[in-house]
């Protein structure tokens, strides 16, 4: 990749020692490009939320480096780092995360104030941003008289106020009904193609493939090639084939299951047909 | 940049105001915690201020008593007839008059009312309002006293076993800890049974005499007595009621301390604990650990001052409300007390704010992802 906004090496966070001792996230390698919308999927526990973490400097690495256009965010000083995280990233978040005590236009007002900006220039940018939005009457109503579009629609203007180079997205559609949802995936989409605004997404949400450019999958704290995965023959989950618990030979081709539920749910169910083809030899976990 | 800049989003005041039931018992419990404080300093001086009526109002510029004595209430003074004489004959005294003066009780009748007096026997009469000094055989009392004795004038009280009529009335002199009330000093002799003798000596200095250079004058010259400018002797007088108090402001002062710390840190600590994830929006969003910290300083800075405003306010209101309810309370407000409220209200916010800060700055900015529900 070209010029990219984000290099990540060798990243790796670990939780507790000895016996609680996690690791959260394995030596992860990645580059994000300029514009480019990245999509992070994976099972619950996978490590998404502490890689998104990590990238947007919320959360210190136990290894690896983490390059935003040349800096190492995680070499920075606990001074250097907030005011580079206010200027260089926005965060978008499944619970909006709007701050009750302040107007929809206060919340814009507050990450401009954290960036540098106050007083006249940062109250008509958050008007400017809330107006672009759709929010004009909205912009002095405090955050629990708007509803779930409309806070996500705050959040995202406050995500965008001081011209971010990353968007860090955590489920971002999970709280909307299916219009919020698509209006959201919409936004996210015109900020990476019309502002070259990098944005990283992580989520459950099948929907959000069509807006992403790349879509990675996280397993057990590793990146995973997308491509080079399989789904389960009944859940429908999406697994790493060297590291599925169960599997199925059928002849003409394997099986992988997420579980032995799975894979005796298949069998109970499909033995039939099976007993057609020819005997399949269940396989024990990798 | 790890401030916010100006004319950003007043963070303090608007947390703070989005609990204001919270917020508004917080105000009110700093300020009665203060009060304690406040009120009871305002008591003392303004007792203070009452007992020094008498000296304040006699124009004397130097005040002599036996020597060793520097105050009227507390002690007792003696200087024979011959001393006051003695002091007459020091360069630069223009005039002295001697008084006599006993600590008592005032009866109207065997069953009556009764009140304490700090009974001056010759000397000036100062802040009379009513009727005339008193001659042989008569006293004059405190507007209050005689009031509450219900004692006019031409009615007759006991005092030391005499009965005396009533001539008029002064105020301003009634305190809890009693009123000055006059009588001629033949009158005292006669009743305390002492001739040539006097208490206290009330010195005039001649005019271009500097007060204090003339009592150390007849210090220097006049044996067995201790002079001391008018000024000088009230604040000696002040001193007695500052040293009877001091232990109970003292003690006050460390109950104010304890409440407010109580209530501040309650405030404070169940308002970072309920707007935690707040905190750890803003850490997400660029706020610094260190501009974490000065909001919740802010936030009890307010408080408190907002406490102490109030307290202010509510002395001032009982200064006015109470002398109408009892006339001996009286409450008077110096600048020194305020001084020392402000003081005690500075020493709350900053350990009130202690638990609640270390609670902020531990706040990661990655909590912000944990889920709500």
């Amino acid at each position: 990749m070209s010029d990219p906004v984000v290099t990540v090496r060798g990243l790796s966070k670990t939780f507790g020692e000895g016996e609680t001792r996690v690791e959260a996230v394995r030596d992860v390698d990645l580059e994000l490009g300029r514009g480019e919308i990245v999509l992070v999927m994976g099972p619950s526990g996978s490590g998404k939320t502490t890689l998104l973490s990590m990238l947007g400097g919320l959360l210190r690495p136990t290894s690896g480096e983490v390059l935003v256009d040349g800096t190492d965010i995680a070499a920075l000083s606990e001074r250097e780092l907030p005011p580079f995280r206010a200027r260089s990233f926005g965060f978008v978040f499944q619970d909006f995360n709007l701050l009750a005590a302040l107007t929809a236009r206060e919340n814009v007002e507050v990450a401009l104030n954290l960036g540098g900006s106050a007083g006249g220039e940062a109250h008509e940018r958050a008007d400017q941003l809330l107006t672009g939005l759709g929010l004009t009457g909205r912009r002095e109503f405090g955050v629990d008289k708007l509803s779930g579009g409309e806070k996500q629609r705050v959040a995202i203007a406050r995500a965008i106020a001081n011209h971010p180079r990353l968007i860090f997205a955590d489920e971002p559609t999970a709280n909307l009904d299916a219009a919020h949802g698509a209006e959201t995936m919409r936004l996210l989409r015109g900020l990476a193609k019309d502002e070259g605004t990098t944005v990283v997404i992580v989520s459950h949400d099948q929907r959000l493939r069509e807006v992403a450019d790349r879509v990675l999958w996280l397993d057990d704290g590793q990146l995973k090639h997308l491509e080079a995965l399989v789904r389960d023959a009944v859940c429908g989950m999406l697994l790493d084939p060297a590291q599925a618990p169960a599997s199925l030979d059928s002849g003409s081709e394997t099986l992988y299951f997420c579980s032995r539920g799975c894979l005796r749910e298949f069998q109970e169910s499909a033995a039939p047909e099976l007993d057609r083809g020819g005997p399949a030899r269940a396989r024990p976990p990798a | 940049m790890t401030a916010l800049p100006f004319g950003a989003v007043p963070l303090v005041r608007r947390q703070l105001l989005a609990r204001r039931g919270r917020t508004l018992a917080g105000v009110l419990g700093i300020a009665v915690a203060l009060l304690l404080v406040l009120a009871l300093k305002a008591i003392f001086a303004g007792m203070e201020s009452r007992l020094t009526a008498f000296i304040d109002g006699t124009g004397a510029d130097v005040i002599v008593a036996q020597e060793g004595v520097t105050t009227m209430h507390m002690t007792q003074s003696a200087l024979a007839a011959g001393t006051v004489e003695a002091i007459a004959g020091v360069p630069g005294v223009a005039s002295t008059e001697g008084f006599l003066y006993k600590g008592a009780f005032v009866e109207t009748g065997p069953n009556g009312k009764s009140g304490i007096v700090a009974l001056v026997g010759g000397g000036p009469v100062p802040n009379l309002i009513d009727g005339r000094a008193p001659r042989s055989g008569e006293i004059v009392l405190d507007r209050v006293l005689a009031d509450t004795l219900g004692a006019g004038e031409g009615d007759v009280v006991r005092v030391l076993g005499a009965r005396l009529r009533v001539s008029g009335q002064v105020e301003g002199t009634a305190a809890i800890t009693g009123s000055f009330a006059y009588v001629a000093r033949a009158t005292l002799e006669q009743v305390l049974k002492v001739r040539n003798v006097v208490s206290y000596a009330l010195v005039r200095a001649r005019p271009g005499t500097d007060a204090g250079e003339l009592a150390a004058r007849i210090n220097r010259d006049v044996a067995g007595v201790t002079a001391s400018t008018r000024a000088s002797f009230a604040a000696s007088e002040r001193r007695v009621v500052g040293d009877m108090s001091t232990d109970i402001v003292r003690g006050m002062i460390l109950v104010g301390f304890v409440i407010g710390v109580a209530v501040a840190g309650l405030v404070a600590y169940s308002q970072v604990l309920a707007q935690l994830r707040d905190y750890g929006i803003l850490r997400a969003l660029g706020l610094s650990a260190r501009r974490a910290l000065m909001i919740v300083a802010g936030q009890v800075a307010l408080l408190v001052l907002s406490g102490f405003v109030l307290a202010l306010a509510l002395t001032a209101l009982l200064a006015a409300v109470l002398p109408e309810l009892s006339a001996t309370l009286v409450l008077s407000l110096r600048p020194v007390d305020v001084a020392q409220a402000a003081a005690v209200a500075g020493a709350v916010a900053l350990v009130a704010a202690l638990v609640p800060v270390i609670h902020v700055v531990r706040v990661e900015p990655a909590s912000v992802f944990r889920r709500t529900s």
